[in-house]
């Protein structure tokens, strides 16, 4: 993923698996799930990055995207929404939307 | 002592104090890390006592009531308020100089919004003064995403069925709060009495 | 790997106390605490990402047993025993 990809509102979305031995602001309850793109949410030094202390964090640009309950726990009415950055997120091709 | 490795940080256990664990003990061990860093020309008492002050003065609750009152008798300020949260409050001199952005999310009788911090409690502390510990809680960080509806009835807050919920999990740099619903027959009050209607817990989502 | 603090959606955690705190501190040493954050963050000594990670890398068990702003210092001193600003030990009895 590069740092100037935009994902537009609506886009639909896929987390990844996203299971790093460091520090992440990916939520267990939501890796491999669909959701939808509501708008960007500003850039920001990728947190994973910046925990290290290196002072060489990537900057990317965050979203705040929107997930089903039942997309995450099977069951639900209500959505959840968080804010992601760039590197969690992958578009949903078309074919598999 | 043992010690564990985990990632990058090296944990070791603290010892407990012959069974007690109290505040005292902590307390100790807090001054002796003040005076340390006093003496290694770290951190001087006086500018520890600065940035507590500092920190205390300002955050308060009434900041987002404030904000939600203008909101609802200005509906070019409640425009531009969900447009661009933090530049809004800005107008009103709220998160001046901060890196956080704000959004603020509308109660309407469609929806009813929540707001959380699963990771860790990430909390709009400059308009809503310092967090409840129920907000901290893991009983409130776990079962939010999970149960909203069964966790506002908790709170006293039960909402029609065909009302939905969105949660928001500040998992990032911004910092969410609700602008609830205007309370039916308040159309004579002014905007500084609408601001004593609003409650610390509507603006996080568990109160109407 | 999921680190104790990524709590959204775990079942077991028990009813929400949802009594308001009379004071936001419960003793002096919680104010001084957050103090010693925000001072040490400001100048550049650690970043709100470390800090965080400090914290959850702290072992489950002595994670849950430990109270909010206690978890707190131990990160702080975790992180200043890491930049070498402070001795193991030098804050024992």
């Amino acid at each position: 993923m590069t740092d100037t990809d935009r994902l537009a509102p609506g886009t639909p979305v896929r987390t990844f698996h996203h299971d790093p031995p460091h520090h992440t602001r990916l939520p267990r309850y939501a890796r491999g799930k669909r959701g939808v793109v509501i708008e960007p949410e500003g850039r920001a030094e990728l947190a994973d990055d910046s925990a290290r202390g290196l002072g060489n964090a990537r900057v990317e640009q965050v979203y705040a995207v929107r997930f089903a309950a039942r997309d995450l726990w099977g069951e639900g009415d209500h959505h959840v929404v968080l804010d992601l950055w760039e590197s969690y997120l992958e578009e949903v091709p078309e074919g598999e939307r | 002592m043992s010690y564990w490795t985990c990632g990058k940080a090296t944990w070791k256990r603290f010892p407990k104090v012959s069974g007690d664990h109290s505040d005292a003990a902590v307390a100790r061990r807090v001054r002796r890390l003040e005076t340390l860093l006093e003496e290694k020309g770290v951190l001087s008492g006086a500018r520890l006592d600065e940035i507590i002050d500092a920190s205390r003065s300002g955050a308060s609750p009434a900041n987002g009531a404030r904000v939600v009152a203008r909101a609802w008798t200005d509906a070019a300020f409640k425009s531009r308020l969900l447009a661009d949260g933090t530049a809004a409050v800005r107008e009103l001199g709220y998160m001046d100089g901060s890196y956080q952005r704000l959004r603020v999310v509308e109660n309407t009788e469609a929806v009813h919004n929540v707001i959380v911090c699963t990771l860790c409690s990430c909390y709009p502390l400059r308009l809503l003064g310092p967090s409840p510990s129920w907000y901290k809680s893991e009983a409130y960080r776990s079962r939010v995403v999970r149960e909203p509806r069964a966790v506002l009835a908790e709170f006293g807050l039960v909402l029609p069925d065909a009302t939905e919920i969105t949660v928001w999990d500040s998992s990032a740099e911004t910092r969410y709060m609700v602008l609830p619903r205007r309370p039916s027959g308040t159309d004579s009050l002014q905007e500084e009495q609408l601001a004593e209607l609003v409650t610390r817990n509507a603006l996080i989502g568990t109160g109407a | 790997m999921a680190r104790i603090n990524d709590v959204g959606g775990t079942q077991g955690f028990g009813a929400i106390d949802t009594t308001d705190d009379p004071e936001p501190f419960h003793a002096d040493w919680e104010a001084r605490v957050v103090g010693l954050l925000n001072a040490l963050r400001a100048q550049g000594m650690f970043n709100t990402n470390e800090f965080r990670d400090a914290i959850e890398s702290m072992p489950p068990r002595e994670y849950l047993e430990t109270s909010y702003y206690e978890r707190w210092f131990k990160a702080i001193c975790v992180l200043l025993e890491r930049k070498g600003v402070i001795e193991p030990g030098e804050l024992d009895d």
